[in-house]
């Protein structure tokens, strides 16, 4: 859902707010899309969820949050919703209409521009809801709250929602030569003391494809949300993680991926977008520590994991990650927090 | 200039501008206190009466008291005046100073009582970040420890920072509100409640303006290590330090000022460095860092309306280009600033530019982008199309597809080009180097070229690897050149339309190409192309950039 295409031209609008860039505009109407629909994993994942499932789907109403080209609401119909209903915010929905009408299914599908919030369902209760909320760090930018907005205003008692679970996960890695590349670029820049800039990059989470290589310690699942209870307010965490090394190595960062799942599927169906999986859109996100960290094997990083929206620009995350890793070795004792933000 | 990543696995989260306000979190950040002492020294202040910066407001304040007898604090104690009542006099003396009043009248502290003076005269001025700090200290805690005591003294340092800040800025929101509120009455063109909505808009931006600094560390960082681009500015300054010795340098867009202190470096007498950007702070903490904090001057604004401290420079440095040279259109303020500012015989660094079409044929290319679109997991998304083709794309194109040699279509001399010259419609001709199925659109670049004088001789069609052999520096941004941040422009042609034919090596194609301007104001670009190969293969098409 949230993109960053490195060849969509919302890179290129130096100077404007970006959040009208991603979300109000449907300025690039191939770029952030193609990116999308393009992400095998990502797109196969819910065709398969909704096409294999053709006896949940039978007959039902069914509500796709945030239908941008409006892909799940078709396979949706496809798969013989008895109606769907696709919202967005974005004027994306103008060419969703004429794509939905072009494979002879606007009888199926109505698509509504607006807020969710504020548009008028055709039905007062849907069956199942469908949604392709998920951002970088799972939460940046998401239409999470939209969804479980939908979730509690229209879906029936015992209702379903695709997908309906999502697991974030921490590790640790290696990662010397980038965070050389990236952060220590600044300490001489063509001779010249750029540390200012510095500070800054520490700051930002990178989003980012890590080597699987490149891991030191064993995952920690550190949040699950699902999707049937979850509220906004559990957005807002703090989290213990607990990151055995693997082997003897260096850590110089932190990273975070997630896997959904699928679980109202006859047979569940679930993805990662973690380092050991195949690549989607999503990449992981690096936050790199200030310190190395210096570990054996069996050795074991602990700390605690903080998210909540900027109370500035409430799309921003506020992300702290205070670790401790303590060994009998005085000398590679090490404890520290860092404050992230993703903007 | 032009802002976009180079191709790199890793991405910053985000490339476009984003805001850090990293003056507030140190404030608001439960940690922050402990950093407010050391971040309050190392602030670098601008002298009251002179562009000089000063590392700490203590240096800035002692000199300014023995070189222009002005004493801030005696000023202060002698009128009793409290946080805002300080702040409008630093304002004062500043906006003073600024109209060229060097001594400014202090007999009475009406001369500054006026609300006005709220509102900061230099952007960012750690003077007013740093009132706290000149106060006379009055340790009067209770017990405990020096360092304990130094703690409890630093939260309460914080705490009342904190609450005049939030009065500071309070201040200057009801008088920007009262200020905004009476030029709407006075157009008297909009109901009081729209007047009152544009006047908070209005106040949210500038408050966002003074009191958040913005950070572009990955556009700067994209830009900065397109070692192409760098390299070839690092290089024409240092190999000709004869140039910039003792000269008076202006750098239009600075950036991060790396540009500006090249010049510094290479021995100018004097570098000024404009940017309308807030990246203009951390320039000046670099160039202050740096050591370059006398030579350099950072001005921010637009360079059509900052005042210069000087009427004439030698040379005018910049790095202006934009995706197809001209977007952006921050070439107009280059022109500018040269007409304005460039003494008779002065240089401009790039001196050339030059503009180069080619034809492009890419079937693959074609495929994915376009092709792509006709079934979509067994849909048809075709309406993903509609437009397409009036939109032309930037990215990286690979040498093989262009089957021919690139012409040249505006030769552009930085040193006497004119705005209206950017609006054209230029002939090219071009000759197949190959067999082709069909033609699949135009790929454009730029060339670059740094000569050493304004009368340095320079072809129309000089290309830039044959100028480097010279001795020149020079550089391509073209597609059979190491890839750069501009990547190349692709206008598709739109085969919805018409069938292209397969074309034989040896086939000439004649045409023209046209740019302007989307609109007067605007910084997208219409780029037109006609083009005639025989009778099957003729067409025109229209494509923007945005």
């Amino acid at each position: 859902m949230a993109t960053e295409g490195q060849t969509s031209s919302a890179d290129r609008m130096v100077g404007m707010d970006h959040a009208e860039v991603r979300y109000f505009t449907s300025y690039d109407h191939h770029g952030i899309h193609e990116e999308m629909l393009k992400d095998d994993v990502r797109t196969r994942s819910y065709r398969d969820s909704i096409y294999q499932n053709r006896h949940i789907f039978k007959d039902k109403v069914v509500l796709d949050v945030g239908c941008g080209t409006g892909i799940l609401s078709m396979f949706a119909a496809k798969a013989g919703a008895k109606h769907v209903i696709g919202v967005d915010m974005s004027s994306i929905i103008e060419k969703a209409k004429q794509i939905v009408a072009a494979n002879g299914l606007s009888d199926k599908v109505t698509l509504l521009q607006g807020k969710m919030e504020e548009v008028v369902l055709p039905y007062p209760k849907v069956d199942i809801i469908i949604s392709e909320w998920m951002g970088y760090f799972l939460l940046y930018e998401s239409m999470l709250d939209t969804v479980l907005y939908a979730r509690d205003r229209y879906l029936v008692p015992g209702g379903k929602i695709f997908p309906d679970k999502a697991t974030m996960y921490l590790a640790a890695i290696e990662d010397g030569e980038y965070k050389d590349d990236k952060i220590g670029f600044w300490d001489n820049v063509y001779g010249f003391d750029y540390s200012p800039m510095k500070e800054t990059a520490l700051t930002e989470p990178l989003v980012d494809t890590v080597d699987m290589k490149a891991l030191v310690t064993d995952p920690c699942p550190i949040l699950t949300l699902d999707l049937y209870t979850v509220t906004t307010a559990d957005l807002v965490f703090k989290v213990p993680f607990s990151l055995p090394a693997k082997r003897s190595d260096f850590i110089h960062a932190v990273i975070a991926w997630f896997d959904i799942e699928f679980g109202a599927c006859h047979k569940p169906i679930h993805f990662s977008t973690g380092p050991h999986a195949k690549y989607t859109h999503w990449k992981q996100t690096v936050f790199y520590l200030r310190d190395v960290l210096t570990v054996e094997e069996d050795e074991v990083v602990s700390g605690v994991l903080e998210n909540k929206p900027n109370d500035k620009n409430k799309r921003d995350l506020d992300i702290n990650i205070a670790y401790k890793f303590e060994t009998t070795d005085p000398n590679r004792f090490s404890e520290g927090s860092c404050s992230y933000r993703m903007c | 200039m032009s802002a976009s990543a180079l191709p790199s696995e890793r991405l910053p989260v985000n490339d476009d501008a984003r805001s850090v306000s990293s003056d507030e979190s140190d404030l608001s950040n439960e940690e922050g206190w402990e950093d407010v002492e050391p971040d309050d020294e190392t602030q670098p202040v601008v002298g009251l009466f002179s562009d000089k910066v000063y590392p700490d407001v203590r240096s800035m304040l002692k000199e300014t008291k023995e070189k222009y007898n002005f004493d801030l604090q005696k000023i202060q104690k002698e009128f009793a005046l409290d946080f805002l009542g300080t702040i409008k006099l630093v304002n004062y003396i500043r906006s003073q100073v600024k109209e060229g009043n060097t001594s400014p009248d202090v007999s009475s502290a009406e001369k500054f009582e006026d609300e006005v003076y709220l509102m900061p005269v230099l952007e960012d001025d750690a003077l007013l970040y740093s009132l706290d700090d000149i106060e006379d200290e009055t340790p009067e805690s209770a017990g405990g420890t020096d360092a304990e005591r130094r703690v409890i003294e630093l939260q309460e340092d914080l705490e009342r920072l904190q609450t005049q800040f939030s009065e500071y800025r309070d201040a200057v929101q009801r008088s920007m509100e009262e200020q905004l509120a009476q030029e709407d009455e006075n157009l008297g063109s909009s109901t009081s409640g729209a007047a009152a909505q544009k006047a908070s808009n209005k106040v949210e931006e500038a408050d966002a303006d003074y009191f958040t600094s913005y950070s572009y560390n990955g556009i700067h960082e994209s830009m900065l290590k397109d070692t192409i681009r760098t390299d070839s500015y690092r290089d024409f300054v240092y190999e000709n330090k004869h140039l910039f010795k003792d000269k008076v340098v202006l750098d239009v867009g600075c950036g991060t000022g790396i540009l500006s202190m090249f010049c510094a470096k290479a021995g100018a007498k004097k570098v000024i460095s404009v940017d309308n950007s807030n990246i203009i702070d951390r320039a000046k903490e670099i160039i202050y860092e740096n050591g370059f904090g006398d030579v350099i001057t950072c001005i921010r604004g637009k360079i059509e309306e900052v005042a210069l401290p000087v009427q004439q420079v030698d040379i005018i440095i910049s790095e202006w280009m934009g995706y197809g040279l001209l977007f952006e259109a921050m070439f107009d303020s280059v022109i500018y600033a040269r007409d304005r500012y460039l003494a008779p015989g002065g240089l401009m660094v790039p001196s050339h530019a030059s503009l180069r079409i080619a034809p492009f044929a890419d079937s693959e290319f074609v495929a994915s982008n376009i092709s792509f679109w006709k079934s979509v997991y067994g849909f048809n998304m075709k309406s993903m199309l509609t437009g397409i083709h009036e939109e032309a794309m930037v990215r990286h194109v690979q040498p093989s597809s262009i089957p021919a040699d690139s012409s040249v279509f505006l030769p552009l001399p930085l040193h006497t080009i004119t705005v209206d010259e950017l609006v054209f419609l230029k002939e090219f001709q071009v000759t197949l180097s190959e067999d082709i199925d069909e033609l699949d659109g135009w790929a454009i670049w730029f060339d670059i070229f740094f000569m050493p004088s304004r009368d340095s001789p320079i072809a129309d069609d000089a290309v830039p690897s044959e100028m480097q052999k010279k001795g020149h520096v020079a550089f391509t941004t073209g597609p059979h050149g190491t890839e750069t941040h501009w990547q190349q422009v692709i206008c598709l042609m739109d085969r919805e339309k018409k069938r292209g034919v397969s074309l034989k090596k040896g086939q000439t194609i004649t045409g023209k190409v046209g740019y302007q301007k989307k609109s007067e104001k605007s910084r997208l670009l219409d780029i037109t192309i006609d083009w005639e190969a025989q009778e099957a293969e003729k067409g025109s098409q229209k494509w923007s950039l945005q």
